[in-house]
């Protein structure tokens, strides 16, 4: 990789190539007094950035194509998404969001050959973008920078040749979906379907590892140069996944010399995108999780895994075909969902938990003779939630986007092959740890009874705070490998899949459950107060399917134990066991391949997801302090990684406030 | 009655123990006094109370009179503190009782080729304890590390028990042995011949302290000990003292860090952890 090239873009320098244009000011006001069609305005203001774009080359880079277009305009007035609001169900912006789009094809088949399928719009976006791709490569050539004008007279018109122009390709491509307004848009299994253009390449002489690996770093670029345009929750929640690894349809492992180049080009660049995932199974040899684990040591919080013998499996079960789910991908975090022909939207709700306990807590306790009386008070409504979150969801709508219906196949407009609805589940373990303590010292010992359990509660401890220590430290805690709080988080999770289960939402499509939490560990825990397992108000819940912030945890092995009891196959939305390691836990070659050795056995033991972060506390620490001297640091939020410096507050001390593991 | 031991920690997936991940369990009470012994909680063999001082708001409630069993030693109430500063180091239990625990997670060991690792404090000074624990943990991968400050009898009879030994050799002049670590090394070096002929596998772990044990007199003379067995050198951990104030203790060492400079160059087979 050219290290100018890395420092230029680390250095924000490109930044100096934006620009505003007024052009595009009040785009949605001239829109609706025109009365344009959404896909009419879509194409036009695709059609209107790609002309305002200016062609810039950076020093020394091989893979061209970024934003100078520094706003894209939203493409509705206020008052009209106002008035669609009332017809229809908007998810998040309401953009077509967390696909994994058909790249496989386009870039072997050129942006020619689909336009000959496409309709008008397509067509227009199409015409639009090789006419950039034709002003990139003028400014190519009177730079003087022949070899990227070759790149660019083949592609994206035609089909890529070789693995430079297949990158290439690629990157006008994304570049492309990002410009029509597309967000989170994941790139799939790059190993799989870029690998073959490397190989021949390879095989005619063209590339050696080393000179791949630099071409791979410099394309790896790419994906941050524009990244900080681009919408989400915090900086760095781009969605911007590269799945690598797993097995093929016909179970062969996928794994190939390209995808330990991602790994490695990940590991030198330090850079937050792209975000890596690999693929495993109970035959992957203990050397991919060596590699993985050398990834994590470098402390970007890749790779995350998942594993093939669960998901694919789970997915079956939900109706997927068995080639779907054999090439399944995740979405911006860790939601599972089908490249190219899926349309699920694997986003779009979350099941809160302990807000489930919380109000049979005040509603049901006092009346309930047994815990297992209670219990199905809490199974009920858990079914409730469910018919609440799902019955919201009606009439679903996206702004049609033209460039994205092309890539994947058979379109998108109205749904695609899969439709499918993903609602996550929160605060797992704070409902487990809750449910532990009102069956422990409520039903069992019977050390307080309901009414005291619920003043305490509702006044955050300050009445009874005796119970308090009791609560917080001596209670049984899901992590620990205790039957109680783990068989009470295998009853939750299962209650949830089993109220899914037949539902059919909206799109025709059915709901998946899953054990992410997304954002909602800050939102969801600011909807309750405290919690019996003696979490006060606003302390935030644990990151996806991990134990409570404060409980105190044995160590990884018990945690592992816990989190794989669950049958994962039934709740497959996705949303993984979250552990950090202290920094020095990496220090040595061996360490590094005991902690692989841990990721294989929980593999191996059935569990579904894994992402473990190398954390280094004091670093953290001082980077809240003084963060111009810490713009580096990376730290994982809960399904992406970010530069700590860029986040709020509250995200930072969540890293913080994490269970560390130590030597 | 099967004699109870007395054990100060259970740590999953250590990575420098011996072969694999693996559970290190902390026997508490140790003969020595080594000046940079970063456990100070395993020295007596007695459970004892640890003040957290930096979770400690000095609210008063642990002092409250209690009437807790269990308090009555420490004159504290254990469950009073709603952020966990006040707990005890030290939990008395049976071979039996451990070994079921340990139990729970031999699969998981065995997938990791891992296995158990007996840690302290030192291990010998509960030989029976540990002895019977090794006879219950058939199947497992058996590791102690020991400063093999015991007499010849309790040394091989447990380590005849153990499938690996991480055996600690720490200063090689008596004298110095005496004055930093408060005994004499005569039967340390002892046992080590012992243990060089017995056909066990093991590694010599040698800690690099600044000034006391990292001197080229010293790593020269243990090299000579060591000959060509493995030697695995521990650079001088910097936060030692970290534990001290928790048991009401001073540590009286520096933090400075070792010298940069190749220690393994003394030896015919060693490795920096």
């Amino acid at each position: 990789m050219s290290e100018y090239l890395r420092r230029y873009i680390v250095d924000k320098k490109h930044h100096q190539f934006r620009k505003d244009h007024p052009e595009l000011e009040h785009l949605a006001e001239r829109f609706a007094g025109e009365e344009l069609s959404p896909k009419e305005r879509m194409t036009r203001r695709f059609e209107l950035a790609a002309s305002l774009e200016e062609p810039v080359l950076l020093p020394e880079e091989q893979i061209c194509f970024m934003r100078t277009v520094k706003k894209l305009p939203d493409c509705f007035t206020q008052d009209e998404w106002d008035e669609i609001k009332k017809h229809h169900f908007i998810h998040e912006l309401g953009y077509m969001s967390n696909l994994s789009p058909n790249y496989e094809r386009v870039i072997a088949g050129g942006l020619l050959a689909e336009r000959e399928k496409a309709d008008e719009y397509g067509v227009r976006i199409i015409d639009a973008i090789l006419d950039l791709t034709e002003r990139y490569r003028r400014k190519a050539m009177e730079e003087g920078r022949e070899d990227i004008a070759q790149v660019l007279a083949r592609v994206p018109a035609y089909g890529a040749t070789n693995f430079r122009e297949a990158l290439q390709s690629f990157r006008i491509i994304h570049y492309s979906l990002w410009l029509e307004g597309d967000y989170h848009v994941t790139t799939g299994r790059f190993d799989k379907y870029m690998y073959p253009y490397l190989k021949a390449d390879m095989d005619r002489g063209l590339y050696t590892r080393e000179s791949a690996l630099e071409l791979l770093e410099d394309f790896f670029l790419s994906f941050n140069k524009d990244s900080d345009l681009y919408p989400g929750v915090q900086q760095g929640d781009n969605g911007q996944s590269m799945v690598l690894g797993g097995i093929d349809e016909n179970g062969r492992p996928v794994f190939n010399l390209l995808s330990e180049l991602c790994l490695e080009a990940s590991r030198h660049l330090m850079l937050i995108d792209p975000k890596i995932n690999l693929r495993v199974d109970k035959n992957t040899p203990l050397r991919i999780y060596e590699l993985g684990s050398e990834l994590t040591k470098a402390g970007l919080g890749f790779p995350q895994y998942s594993n093939d013998d669960v998901v694919i499996k789970g997915l079956e079960k939900l109706g997927y075909e068995h080639k779907d789910a054999c090439d399944y991908v995740v979405a911006a975090c860790w939601e599972f969902i089908i490249p190219k022909v899926g349309a699920d939207v694997a986003n779009i709700a979350a099941l809160s938990f302990p807000k489930v306990v919380d109000v049979c807590l005040h509603r049901d306790l006092e009346s309930c003779d047994t815990f297992e009386a209670f219990m199905d008070c809490i199974r009920e409504e858990i079914g409730r939630e469910c018919d609440e979150i799902c019955g919201g969801i009606q009439d679903l709508w996206f702004v049609p986007s033209p460039l994205m219906n092309i890539m994947i196949d058979g379109g998108v407009y109205d749904g695609a092959k899969y439709n499918n609805f993903g609602i996550h589940g929160t605060g797992i373990a704070t409902a487990a740890d809750s449910l532990a303590v009102i069956s422990k010292y409520v039903y069992d010992e019977k050390r307080f009874d309901a009414k005291t359990l619920i003043e305490a509660v509702d006044s955050d401890f300050a009445e009874h705070g005796e119970l308090l220590p009791l609560l917080r430290n001596e209670a049984p805690k899901m992590g620990n490998n205790e039957d109680l709080p783990d068989s009470l988080g295998v009853d939750l999770l299962g209650s949830f899949a089993a109220s899914l289960k037949g539902r059919k939402n909206c799109r025709g499509g059915i709901y998946r459950a899953g054990t992410g939490t997304a954002m909602y560990y800050l939102w969801h825990a600011d909807q309750i107060g405290a919690s019996p397992d003696g979490r006060r108000a606003g302390e935030p819940f644990g990151t996806n399917f991990s134990a409570s912030l404060f409980a105190r945890i044995n160590g990884p092995l018990s945690v592992v134990r816990s989190f794989t009891k669950p049958d994962f196959t039934d709740s497959i939305n996705g949303g993984p066991l979250t552990m950090e390691f202290a920094a020095s836990m990496f220090r040595d070659p061996d360490s590094v391949s005991k902690v692989a050795a841990l990721v294989k056995a929980f593999i191996d033991m059935g569990g579904h997801q894994m992402q473990l972060n190398a954390v280094n506390s004091e670093l953290l620490r001082d980077a809240q302090i003084h963060p111009e001297e810490h713009r580096q640091l990376v730290v994982r939020i809960w399904g992406w990684s970010a530069y700590f410096v860029e986040l709020d507050r509250a995200y930072q001390d969540h890293v913080l406030a994490r269970q560390q593991y130590v030597v | 009655m099967p004699e109870k031991g007395i054990i100060f920690d259970i740590k999953e997936l250590t990575v420098h123990d011996g072969p694999g991940p693996r559970i290190t369990v902390f026997v508490k009470g140790c003969p020595l006094r080594c000046r940079w012994c970063h456990n100070p909680e395993g020295l007596t063999a007695k459970p004892q109370l640890l003040w957290k001082e930096n979770l400690c708001v000095h609210c008063g409630r642990c002092f409250v009179p209690c009437g807790h069993e269990e308090c009555r030693p420490y004159g504290r109430c254990l469950h009073a503190c709603e952020r966990g500063a006040l707990s005890i180091a030290g939990e008395e239990m049976t071979a039996a009782q451990l070994a079921k625990r340990l139990r729970g997670y031999e699969d998981m060991l065995k997938m990791m080729g891992g296995g158990i690792t007996f840690s302290g404090g030192e291990p010998l000074m509960q030989p029976e304890f540990v002895y019977e624990c090794a006879e219950l943990l058939g199947g497992f991968h058996l590791a102690i590390q020991t400063s093999g400050y015991a007499s010849p009898e309790v040394y091989r009879r447990i380590i005849s028990r153990m499938d690996y030994v991480l055996q600690d050799i720490k200063l090689a002049d008596p004298e110095a042995h005496r004055a930093w670590t408060g005994v004499d090394n005569a039967p340390i070096l002892e046992n080590i011949r012992w243990l060089k002929e017995s056909g066990r596998q093991f590694v010599f772990r040698v800690p690099l302290i600044p000034g006391i044990t990292d001197t080229p007199e010293n790593l020269t003379a243990i090299a000579g000990i060591a000959g060509e067995h493995r030697v695995e050198l521990m650079p001088y951990n910097t936060m030692a003292g970290a534990k001290y104030a928790m048991v009401g203790m001073k540590y009286t060492l520096g933090s400075e860090p070792n010298r940069a400079m190749d220690y393994t160059r003394f030896f015919e087979n060693a490795v920096m952890l």
